[in-house]
């Protein structure tokens, strides 16, 4: 009986390693995305997590990642900072090789540290402040945009360079960290050429004040008008300054942030012209890359419509950047992974070259597309690159 | 010295603007002693009913689709009738719950309508464009004002004009004003409750509803949470003013219009950013000096 016993386990053993095998070879790669479904963030999360879905139904058509099909599960955190770190580490227990968070450092920071804290590399959708790398949440978390700061450097060299504007003006919507941290860049690459005298003033306001009369009488009182106005804020405030600005009839051209791009509040400001800023993508065909059609395309397919948003594209490339240092490493455990990500230099993805190191997990100098308003509309103008990269100081806006 | 005028103008406009806000929750406070928090969603609602209900970015426009004559009848139309809704399924059966409670109540209401909005119309900012021909440029006295900011005083101006008369000289505003100065005592002397009440949320739906469509003029901006701020603000109003009367509502508006706006313009601009710090400061230190407020209503005393 002992015998047959311990034969009887020995099957059973050899069976369950046997099966165990082969269910890892079937075994999907898993994806969790901890993001805003509901709430005012579910704007920012929606559009690039279609965007991921869209190219992750992609590569499982194409026959899967290291030959297997990759499997997602969304969560709803519901613009809530707990929620957001509950869902996270229950994500990281149920096991995800990849672990997708919010558009915004302060929401999704928590599902990330999570995450970071398992050794599970975690991507933000579109966080523009560089804490989501490794100085902040850690070494294991990255952001698929660009640093807040490359925005205002971007738009200030642009000024200069292309549009020869030698004076501007810094209006900041004090709101979130994200405009300050543009209006930060602006400054520091509007003064590094023109010197502390190039910029004539600035003021503050804050995104839901309904009204920034006093502000625009600051503007009209100055002995010199500005060549340009820099605004940074985002929608709906920015939009409400925009229409204040040119009611009390300052035609000066605006210079924006990234948040404020695409058409869907130009209706509070008709005949809109000579608002400029950095976008990631054109929505509107005139985009110069042609992969950007091909997203759009695949986007449609899916989806039935557009994106409603340019930051899409961030969530496609997002998985596109993954997808190609899994094949590379030719595993999904997160310390390979890791690596082959750290030595992207200028890999060229759908929403651009990118780069990472083992410091810096956010783009910094990843061409433009400057955008300009014009019948209601925005339109692509022409790429830019900015040869001024912010450095540790200013993108942790230290010692400014 | 056009500099001057302009901040002026600046300062009353807005505090015309905190002054509309602030009756409004004056006039309910009074007869019913309630801090009516959803008030801002009245704005909301009101800029709301300009476009189609639907969760599409760029809405196409219902009311606001309306020529100016059927387009303002029809915001204050739905406000008010909002506000009734409210006052007869939320505040009513309350009616005689103590302050507190019914403060509570009235920040229930709010967070309802709110995402009632956002379930509707997701929460992603909207944009219209109404009223784009005020949005120009007026020479008055050698200043440039825009438009919409003479049209902001114009509408309060008028507004305060016609709420006197109508508390002076019209049987159902003496009726009111019997009401808030002692509710018991003008019940006992024929004043119908539901009556006087019912019309101070009219009279709310209809100053909302004008709010509603200053701002949307003004910032050309849909968003859920658009009234926050100016009732916050007029809140404070009628504090600064005296809780329970209304030329004390009216001060308090301009009042903290006018501190928001000099701030803004004259602090140095590292402070700038601390201006509502400042605004709030210089309340407390006003109800240090009158904790009853600038305009002691007889009645206040027991009230507050």
């Amino acid at each position: 009986m002992g015998a047959k016993f311990t034969l009887g386990l020995a099957f059973a053993a050899g069976l369950g390693l046997l099966s165990a095998a082969g269910a890892r070879a079937e075994e999907p790669i898993r994806i969790g995305f901890a993001i805003a479904q509901s709430g005012w963030l579910s704007n920012y999360d929606l559009p690039p997590f279609r965007a991921a879905v869209t190219k992750i139904d992609e590569i499982n058509a194409a026959g899967g990642l290291l030959g297997r099909q990759i499997a997602y599960t969304a969560a709803d955190t519901k613009t809530d900072q707990e929620r957001s770190a509950s869902i996270g580490s229950e994500m990281v227990n149920g096991g995800v090789d990849l672990l997708v968070v919010s558009c915004d450092y302060d929401f999704g920071a928590p599902a990330a540290l999570a995450a970071n804290q398992a050794g599970i590399i975690t991507i933000s959708l579109c966080a523009a402040d560089p804490k989501m790398g490794v100085q902040g949440v850690g070494p294991y978390a990255f952001t698929a945009t660009s640093a807040a700061q490359a925005e205002g450097v971007a738009m200030a060299e642009y000024a200069r360079t292309k549009m020869g504007l030698k004076t501007a003006y810094v209006l900041e919507d004090s709101i979130i960290e994200y405009n300050k941290s543009a209006c930060a860049g602006f400054r520091s690459a509007f003064t590094a050429a023109g010197g502390a005298a190039a910029i004539l003033g600035s003021d503050t306001f804050r995104n839901e004040d309904p009204s920034i009369a006093a502000q625009i009488t600051r503007i009209k009182a100055l002995p010199a008008a500005p060549d340009a106005i820099y605004l940074c804020s985002v929608t709906p405030g920015g939009a409400s300054a925009v229409r204040q600005l040119r009611a009390a009839g300052i035609d000066t051209p605006i210079l924006a942030s990234t948040a404020m791009v695409d058409n869907y509040w130009l209706n509070a400001v008709p005949g809109l012209k000579d608002f400029y800023l950095p976008g990631l993508m054109s929505l509107y065909g005139d985009d110069p890359r042609p992969e950007m059609a091909t997203f759009l395309e695949a986007f449609r397919k899916r989806w039935n419509e557009p994106p409603v948003s340019s930051y899409a594209v961030l969530g496609y490339s997002m998985i596109e950047a993954w997808a190609r240092a899994v094949e590379k490493a030719g595993t999904v455990k997160a310390d390979p992974v890791l690596a082959v990500m750290n030595s992207f230099r200028d890999e060229p993805f759908t929403a651009g070259p990118t780069t990472f190191t083992d410091q810096m997990h956010i783009q910094l100098n990843r061409p433009w597309l400057i955008m300009k308003v014009e019948n209601d509309s925005f339109h692509a103008v022409e790429l830019f690159r900015n040869t001024i990269v912010p450095d540790m100081k200013l993108l942790f806006r230290v010692g400014q | 010295m056009s500099n001057i005028v302009q901040i002026l103008a600046d300062a009353i406009s807005l505090g015309s603007l905190y002054a509309l806000v602030a009756l409004a929750i004056g006039l309910v406070f009074g007869v019913m002693k309630l801090i009516n928090f959803a008030q801002a969603d009245y704005i909301t609602i009101g800029a709301y009913a300009l476009v189609v209900p639907s969760a599409s970015v760029t809405p196409v426009l219902l009311l606001g689709a309306l020529p100016v004559a059927l387009m303002v009848p029809g915001v204050m139309l739905v406000v008010t009738l909002l506000a009734l809704a409210t006052e007869r399924l939320a505040f009513r059966p309350m009616r005689n719950a103590n302050p507190a409670t019914l403060l509570i109540s009235s920040f229930a209401v709010s967070y309802f309508l709110q995402h009632l909005v956002m379930m509707v119309h997701t929460g992603r900012p909207k944009s219209v464009g109404i009223g784009n021909s005020l949005a120009g440029a007026v020479e008055v006295l050698g200043v440039r004002l825009p438009g919409n900011q003479i049209l902001t005083m114009a509408v309060a101006a008028v507004l305060l004009v016609a709420l006197v008369f109508f508390l002076k000289k019209t049987p159902m505003g003496i009726q009111m004003r019997a009401a808030a100065e002692n509710f018991q005592m003008a019940r006992l002397m024929g004043v119908r409750a539901n009556r006087v009440i019912a019309v101070a949320f009219v009279m709310s739906g209809i100053m909302a509803a004008t709010v509603s469509l200053l701002l949307v003029i003004q910032t050309g901006t849909l968003d859920i949470r658009m009234g926050l701020m100016p009732v916050i603000f007029a809140f404070f109003a009628t504090v600064i003013g005296g809780m329970g009367s209304l030329p004390g509502a009216a001060l308090g508006g301009f009042i903290v219009g006018f501190i928001s706006v000099l701030l803004q313009a004259f602090l140095p601009a590292e402070l700038r950013a601390f201006r509502d710090a400042g605004v709030f400061l210089l309340v407390i230190l006003i109800l240090l000096v009158r904790p009853q407020g600038l305009i002691v209503d007889r009645a206040a005393k027991e009230r507050v």
